[in-house]
């Protein structure tokens, strides 16, 4: 590939968004070519840039409230006699059906709302992970211990990220950042694991579609546990609070770190 | 209130950044917002389960964007929305290879800096910049623009060259 199009792909290339060849092919480039590492370099500032200093605006309580007060109206209702007028009998034969079918009908969609619901928080998730990789600093504060990562959110968040589990040999704690999860800010909480990064996002959980069927019980906690594109996922709410953890790391040791982050102290 | 809808209103803030940053102030950003969930509400039947419920309510906020934009250039009564119009963008220029000095005053841009440099841009430029952040795929992006997906990346590599140009009148 020449110089113009492996450019072109630079933004692909640091999403992580290539097919491996293409992927392999753009890093091969970049090691032996200076005037493409600059401009590689360049881009991943002004994605630093965009990410962590344009100001963001998010909509008032104000807006949020009128927004909720229209959406909740119940839609006009027409008096009940006029939609069966004329067609008792093929009404009271569609009742019969609906009686039979609405449940299974129910249960169906139910169940994919269900689905659609945990792979999109799912996909959250692994968005923020791979953000956060793909970042020139993914850590804001370097870790000297839980101590110090905790007092670093003061004042960047709306909350207070509540986590005491401060790392172990099997899972150092590496350090923290600020990120987002889908409309709000998340503490990140990096730990590792061998080679292998892991990331704890902490977030307010409330408005968000929390998975409901097929959770598992870690340490009490009711969490959801999936994987996409590679990365296991396991997700949490405790109080008002919503946990977030992602890492390519296998799903047992996954499970083993959330039960160190899920056990009281 | 619907379970569509819900799932809706998780999106405010982000889709009130985006307005934001279309309109230029908060009143039209509001109303923008308001709009965008009335015409969403109206639609809920056209969504697609299992497709991106961000991305569709982006689609909706753009359009009805572009659409109140064009009443309001027709309407010589009414003002407002004036920065849609942002200067027209020529080819970026090629400055790939800042020096070290000028990455360096780049690292230093502020806040407030970005957020200007960003509302110089034309409507499609920031829209692009913006949905790239939100983490939408380029397939998204391409149907929130109304686009091919290759599209999608030749514009947003313009735009951010652009943008790239003109933080260098900002980072000295």
């Amino acid at each position: 590939m020449t110089c113009d199009e492996i450019r072109l792909q630079l933004l692909d290339y640091q999403a992580g968004r290539l097919l491996p060849e293409a992927q392999d092919a753009v890093r091969v480039h970049l090691d032996g070519c200076a005037d493409c590492t600059r401009a590689d370099t360049v881009e991943q500032e002004l994605t630093r840039l965009l990410e962590q200093r344009l100001p963001q605006h998010p909509a008032s309580l104000a807006l949020k409230r009128r927004l909720a007060a229209r959406w909740a109206e119940p839609p006009a209702r027409r008096p009940w006699w006029s939609r069966w007028q004329g067609s008792l009998v093929p009404a009271a034969a569609a009742a019969v059906v609906v009686l039979v079918a609405a449940p299974l009908v129910y249960y169906d969609r139910a169940a994919s709302r269900a689905a659609r619901e945990q792979t999109a928080m799912v996909a959250e998730a692994v968005n923020d992970h791979l953000r956060l990789i793909a970042s020139p600093r993914p850590l804001d504060v370097e870790s000297g211990g839980l101590h110090q990562v905790k007092p670093w959110f003061a004042g960047r968040l709306d909350f207070a990220p509540v986590v005491s589990f401060e790392g172990d040999d099997e899972f150092p704690l590496k350090g923290g950042s600020l990120g987002y999860f889908r409309d709000r800010k998340a503490a990140v909480f990096v730990y590792a694991r061998r080679l292998h990064q892991i990331s704890l996002l902490v977030f307010r959980a409330d408005g968000l579609p929390w998975p409901s069927h097929a959770l598992a019980r870690v340490n009490g906690v009711d969490a959801s546990v999936a994987a996409e594109r590679g990365f296991n996922v396991i997700l949490w709410r405790r109080g008002e609070l919503g946990y977030a953890l992602v890492s390519d790391v296998d799903a047992r040791e996954l499970t083993t770190l959330a039960g160190r982050l899920t056990r009281e102290r | 209130m619907s379970t569509l809808a819900n799932q809706a209103l998780a999106y405010a803030d982000v889709l009130h950044n985006l307005a934001r940053y279309l309109t230029g102030n908060e009143t039209d950003a509001e109303d923008l917002v308001q709009e965008t969930y009335a015409r969403a509400l109206r639609a809920e039947h056209q969504f697609t389960p299992g497709t991106n419920l961000k991305a569709w309510l982006f689609r909706i906020l753009r359009n009805t964007f572009l659409s109140s934009y064009r009443r309001r250039r027709n309407d010589p009564t009414v003002g407002g929305l004036d920065t849609v119009a942002a200067e027209a963008e020529g080819a970026p220029p090629a400055d790939w290879l800042l020096g070290d000095v000028e990455l360096d005053r780049l690292r230093k841009v502020v806040a407030e800096e970005i957020e200007a440099a960003l509302m110089t841009l034309s409507e499609e430029s920031r829209t692009v910049i913006l949905l790239d952040l939100e983490g939408l795929t380029e397939g998204e992006v391409a149907d929130v623009l109304g686009c091919a997906v290759g599209t999608v990346k030749s514009r947003l590599a313009r735009a951010r060259a652009t943008l790239r140009h003109k933080l260098k009148d900002y980072a000295r």
